[in-house]
């Protein structure tokens, strides 16, 4: 809602964490990775193509396997 | 005595003009600027530039402070023509507004340059009673809640995260929610997905989240999409939206998502959950990171459990 009516600040650059259990918020600052494939300085996705490969969504030939972003320590949710 | 010409000279010597286009990139690119029409209400009502407040002349050094608390703040003033507004825009100078920019040629240029334009029509009662309480806050008001009207987002996935979100913004009063989610409705759904009820298992999600949408809030226009977005669906559908909202419970869906968004250049919601921690960004197109600057490759099958 913030986002259509253009008030307050939305949560652009930051990641808010919620953990039920212990009852606590987070924020963790991101950054634009320079290096992104999507939105860095040099991008190799310019199209969906490389989701027509099959596997989807994304660079699955990296080998080294999960690597966490900007947000180190966040890992990633699954469920919807 | 000073004439009428002499005035607008004087104006123009402290206030710069641009004309549609400049205006619209500001708007465009999402800069901090206020936009003014000083024209009578009438004028406003037939049609507005989307992001304009409606301050007309005689009033503007009275109400210009509830609309623009912060003096540095670049504020564009238009009238019809350009002329009116040229002297309100030297007021507001005069009143230390550091940066007032008039629209050059006005509204008139505005609309011959082809620029989108709004039009209100009035609210039935119905609306004014159920929006009272929007109406209440300063920072949505009428014109927030013509806003959300006319809006249009487009949630992927009608379950966990999608159902409250659903919820809220059919409630507030935003006019068109796309709902996309390929599932139907499970029992085991139901202790979390409260768009959904009992009699609804075997259903298509969209169909009975369209159903409940439907009876909190008639004015909402609910497009259901009762497939799973695809690469060959995603750029087709997104097209037609002002903002997506990511409740998707799974890694493929989320690149794809993001991906489509950043080329499509729409701003992404994003919200995930495990067990009982959670997060939500928003990935704003060359404003901030997206998902692959966050994650730039999914976990190993098996690692997190979809």
């Amino acid at each position: 809602m913030k986002l259509v009516l253009g008030i307050g600040e939305p949560l652009i650059g930051r990641l808010l964490t919620y953990d039920a259990l212990g009852m606590r918020f987070r924020e963790v600052r991101l950054r634009r990775d320079p290096k992104c494939p999507l939105c860095g300085t040099s991008p190799t996705i310019t199209d969906l193509s490389v989701h027509r490969n099959g596997t989807g969504a994304c660079d699955v030939s990296a080998t080294d396997g999960h690597r966490e972003g900007v947000a180190v320590g966040v890992s990633p949710k699954a469920g919807g | 005595m000073k004439t009428l010409k002499d005035m607008l000279g004087e104006a123009r010597q402290v206030v710069p003009e641009e004309g549609p286009a400049e205006v619209a990139r500001r708007l465009a690119a999402g800069e901090k600027v206020v936009v003014i029409d000083v024209r009578d209400p009438d004028e406003y009502r037939d049609g507005h530039l989307e992001a304009a407040s409606n301050i007309s002349r005689g009033f503007l050094e009275f109400r210009v402070g509830t609309a623009v608390s912060d003096p540095s703040t670049p504020v564009v003033l238009y009238c019809q023509t350009g002329l009116r507004s040229m002297l309100a825009a030297k007021a507001l100078k005069d009143l230390g507004y550091s940066t007032v920019i008039n629209l050059q040629g006005g509204y008139q240029k505005w609309v011959q340059s082809g620029m989108p334009t709004v039009r209100d029509v009035p609210m039935t009662q119905d609306q004014i009673q159920r929006y009272s309480r929007h109406f209440l806050l300063p920072q949505v008001g009428d014109k927030g809640q013509r806003k959300l009207l006319r809006s249009k987002v487009l949630l992927i996935g009608a379950g966990g995260l999608g159902s409250p979100t659903a919820f809220y913004l059919a409630a507030a009063g935003v006019g068109t929610l796309g709902l996309m989610d390929g599932d139907t409705v499970d029992i085991t759904n139901l202790q979390r997905q409260i768009l959904h009820t009992t009699a609804d298992v075997g259903k298509p999600k969209v169909e009975s989240a369209a159903r409940t949408l439907k009876a909190l809030n008639p004015d909402v226009n609910i497009v259901a999409l009762p497939t799973r977005i695809t690469v060959d669906n995603v750029m087709d559908i997104i097209k037609d939206y002002d903002l997506v909202v990511d409740g998707s419970d799974n890694f493929e869906t989320r690149y794809l998502v993001n991906d489509a968004c950043f080329l499509a250049g729409k701003t992404n919601v994003h919200g995930s959950i495990f067990q009982f921690e959670g997060m939500a960004t928003v990935f704003a197109p060359n404003q901030g990171p997206c998902y692959r600057c966050l994650y730039p490759t999914p976990p190993p099958p098996g690692l997190v459990p979809s």
